[in-house]
């Protein structure tokens, strides 16, 4: 047996389980989603795409994902700050804080926010007692809801992709211009955020990739009046059983991914070669 | 022990080719240098001995057999590598014990004894329980050895071992090499691109160039009598210096200038263009003729040496000199050189 | 803690840092607040103290039932996705295979796919050609989604590995059977485990998958939770989701002592 031979081995098993477990479903979603009575047909696509409370649907979820991708950016980026610059334990501590939601159920996570955002719930009862809401505020079931759910669930990948960023760039370079006269909060504008804006950037669209195309947070917490696409999907598959209808969606879904990637890839491969 | 025989080999890797159809036969219990700069090919020829590199061509024999298409595992060889290669997760102990475990050689009491007495060579017994990483480098290189003799290979092959130590613990090691050596009598190929290093330690020195042997042969012969202008600049610091060989008076000389004439050894037959090597430790250089003037351009201090660079003519020449031999800056001093030590050889 | 920062703005960030842990652990916090509850209402802070909605969940038909699906996969999942993705990263790590680049790049692929995407097809993929779902289904489609991991957390243990280990066991006497048994597999083992245990609490906890590829008997337990608190949930399910995150703390103790979780802080 040769080098190649044993290591093709190795590699088999799991080729194997990707291309027939993995290739071949989506490839078989690609093929549903097109399929007729009279053969393949584009009207899952256009039922979809000129009706506009689909549209709406299509417009809440990219919409939302914008709003939830910035405030994890906003909240995200001092936060890495913070970590890359901390002493080790208590950069362990804070790994810890931020690694502990990412590896809960995202259900519990979810339950924890109903709790909380509930008619009776401690935030608006809080908002209540100060005054700034009415007697029958609350904040379930709205899109404020969804957001501040999944800013807590996508928090943490934006955290990590910019901490990694963060973690090799050069502590002095923020001496040098600290020396050169700019102000912490200068070299913070000037030095820093340039020199991660790839992680900003990556941590951007993995959060929006999963933002879009998250499922249980905004179900739970917008209620069936609020729907986002993958809630739509769901609804397709489990109760109307339209399944072409729904893997049509999920086409688009993974388009308007792509659309939003595929910029993003070219140009960090541009890069690298 | 056994002997090893190189034939033809030839390994190009993609459309690079490395070796250009090399054969060595190393006798059984010989210790061979393979000797020469970077990408020569040593490394690589030793590999295909080891069975970790494949042949393009040529075959391999290890004590009369054919080895060529086995993989390392059915060779009965031992190997050092330049980064020791020790097992991190197996105590010293077990790392020496590992060839005969693999190899299947002695019940659990004999592999044991074997242990022992390997350890025991390079002076680690009391250290068997350690793991490597808790061991110095000089440590580490032993145990790498103690691991390459247990199992009483066929033939040893060593890696530039020694690279990675510092100069006093290669010095160490390369005299217990050598007396290990000989108690155990091991064929032994010995890659380094050191040229003392090989001097020292070979009972042969092979001196591989561009993927072909350049000059192969005993320590002193080879130094002694380099045949290429490769091999006088690799073995021994040489000063290459283009000369017309002229006759005067009935015998050679090496005409470097006009009137710059140096007498050259008596049967010398060469004629015309040609170039000369003068070994930087074979010149002398002294205050008061005769010999070639020439000035003193810097003198550097290596402690037991000094190296000048003097300018004579048009040229820069290097000379070594022992510790207490001192010229100033700009002075003029007079060169010889014995006749034979200035080899004449083919660019 | 941040340096060279004037003293107002270190102020700002301890209150920042204290701010956005609170909006990080907060349902967790909430969650194991509520499961402690004496009625049945679900609110926190919660009124009294009382372990009875732990003593139903663990009495709880079908809690244990889908607790014990999801253990199941789960340790399934973990069997497969650990040898799968371990013997995947020793090929790739050999670099010996042409475009070892461009097979890493696909064993890490299912990270890139939305999992709601992924378990659509595998639902209608599975459904066309085997009919209705079952435990293979969820062992499979599991094992697809936590593969990345394992494959990336043994990359990165075999990245710092000495290279030249395997050639030494060949020269040896090692076959290479036994050079993987003795000599790479020990190398990698941090990695291994740590994979492992990533893939045991992804599967464990996995929701979207186990949504979409279920059936009457085939429930997991995060579907479970989900079920419940669609309709009128009382303080169990916060019972079962504390115990759920218990498990989670503990798996990441173990990784913590495999590999050391500051890994985790660059990709």
């Amino acid at each position: 047996m040769s080098d190649r031979t044993e290591n093709l081995f190795l590699a088999l098993p799991g080729l194997l389980l990707l291309a027939l477990a993995f290739l071949l479903p989506i490839g078989q979603m690609l093929v549903l989603s097109v399929e007729g009575e009279d053969g393949p047909t584009l009207e899952h696509f256009s039922r979809f795409l000129l009706d506009p409370f689909y549209l709406g649907i299509l417009w809440r979820t990219v919409r939302l994902s914008l709003v939830i991708t910035a405030i994890c950016a906003l909240i995200g980026f001092p936060l890495a700050y913070i970590m890359a610059r901390a002493s080790p334990r208590t950069r362990l501590w804070l790994t810890i804080m931020v690694i502990l939601p990412l590896m809960t159920s995202v259900v519990i996570r979810t339950f924890g926010w109903m709790v909380v955002l509930t008619r009776s719930g401690l935030i608006p009862t809080l908002l209540r007692d100060m005054g700034l809401a009415e007697r029958n505020f609350a904040l379930m079931q709205t899109e404020t809801a969804i957001v501040i759910g999944m800013v807590q669930v996508l928090l943490p990948f934006m955290a990590l992709s910019i901490l990694g960023v963060l973690t090799r760039i050069d502590e002095r370079l923020e001496e040098a211009a600290r020396t050169m006269g700019c102000s912490f909060l200068q070299t913070v504008r000037v030095v820093i955020l340039p020199l991660s804006l790839p992680g900003i950037v990556a941590g951007s669209l993995l959060c929006f990739t999963l933002s879009a195309s998250s499922f249980v947070t905004p179900s739970l917490l917008g209620g069936a009046r609020i729907q986002v696409l993958a809630a739509s999907i769901y609804k397709s598959v489990t109760q109307v059983l339209d399944w072409p209808f729904a893997a049509a969606q999920a086409v688009i879904l993974f388009a308007g991914i792509l659309l939003v990637l595929a910029p993003y890839i070219r140009l960090t491969r541009q890069d690298r070669g | 022990m056994a002997d090893v025989q190189l034939e033809n080999i030839r390994k190009s890797f993609g459309r690079h080719q490395v070796l250009h159809g090399v054969s060595l036969h190393v006798a059984s219990g010989e210790f061979v240098s393979l000797l020469g700069a970077s990408g020569c090919g040593k490394t690589t020829l030793l590999r295909i001995l080891a069975g970790l590199e494949s042949v393009t061509a040529g075959t391999v024999t290890i004590g009369g057999k054919d080895v060529t298409g086995l993989p390392p595992e059915k060779r009965d060889i031992a190997m050092m590598f330049q980064s020791y290669a020790l097992l991190p997760h197996l105590s010293v102990y077990e790392n020496v014990r590992f060839p005969l475990r693999m190899r299947r050689i002695g019940s659990r009491e004999e592999q044991d004894a074997r242990v022992r007495a390997a350890l025991e060579t390079v002076q680690l017994g009391h250290l068997g329980d350690r793991r490597p990483r808790q061991l110095s480098g000089g440590q580490q290189q032993r145990v790498a050895l103690a691991r390459a003799i247990v199992s009483n290979p066929k033939v040893l092959l060593l890696d530039e071992p020694l690279s990675n130590l510092d100069a006093r613990l290669r010095e160490d090691m390369q005299v217990e090499l050598i007396e290990i050596h000989k108690r155990l009598n091991l064929t032994t190929l010995f890659v380094t691109h050191d040229q003392e290093e090989a001097l020292s330690l070979s009972d042969r020195v092979v001196l591989l160039n561009a993927g072909r042997i350049e000059q192969e042969g005993a320590p002193g012969e080879i130094y002694a009598r380099p045949r290429t202008g490769f091999a006088s600049t690799f073995l021994g610091s040489a000063n290459m210096i283009d000369v017309d060989v002229v006759e005067e008076a009935g015998s050679a000389m090496a005409r470097i200038a006009p009137g710059i004439l140096l007498p050259l050894s008596p049967g010398e037959r060469a004629r015309g263009a040609a170039t000369v090597a003068l070994r930087q430790e074979d010149i002398m250089l002294s205050a008061t003729p005769p010999g070639v003037a020439a000035t003193v351009r810097t003198r550097v201090f290596l402690g037991a040496r000094n190296r000048y660079v003097l300018t004579l003519g048009d040229r820069s020449i290097r000379v070594l000199t022992p510790h207490d031999t001192v010229f100033p800056d700009g002075e003029t001093v007079f060169l010889t050189i014995p006749p034979e030590r200035v080899r004449v050889v083919d660019t | 803690m941040v340096r060279a920062a004037p003293f107002p703005l270190r102020i700002a960030g301890i209150v920042f840092v204290v701010l956005t842990g609170l909006l990080l652990l907060a349902p967790l916090i909430v969650v194991v607040g509520v499961s402690v509850s004496e009625n049945q209402f679900i609110a926190f802070p919660p009124k009294g103290f009382s372990l009875r909605w732990y003593q139903e969940v663990l009495s709880s038909s079908t809690y244990l039932a889908a607790g014990l699906v999801s253990l199941q996969i789960g340790l399934l999942v973990t069997v497969s996705a650990t040898l799968i993705g371990g013997a995947a990263a020793i090929a790739i790590h050999r670099r010996q295979l042409p475009a070892s680049e461009l097979i890493a790049t696909v064993f890490l692929s299912p990270l890139v796919l939305p999992t709601i995407i992924y378990a659509i097809g595998m639902l209608m993929f599975w459904s066309a050609v085997f009919g209705s779902v079952s435990m293979m289904t969820l062992w499979i489609s599991h094992t697809v989604i936590t593969l990345p991991y394992v494959v990336r957390t043994t990359l990165a243990v075999l990245a710092e590995s000495d290279p030249f280990l395997e050639e030494a066991a060949r020269t040896m006497g090692a076959g290479r059977l036994r050079c993987l048994w003795f000599v790479v597999v020990p190398q990698c083992l941090p990695g291994l485990a740590a994979g492992a245990f990533f893939a045991f609490n992804i599967s464990f906890d996995e929701a979207v998958l186990s949504l979409f590829l279920r059936k009457p008997g085939l429930t997991t337990l995060p579907v479970q939770v989900y079920g419940q608190l669609e309709f009128s949930p009382d303080p169990s399910v916060a019972a079962v989701s504390s115990i759920m995150i218990a498990l989670t703390i503990l798996l990441m103790i173990v990784i913590d002592r495999m590999l050391g979780l500051g890994k985790f802080a660059s990709p």
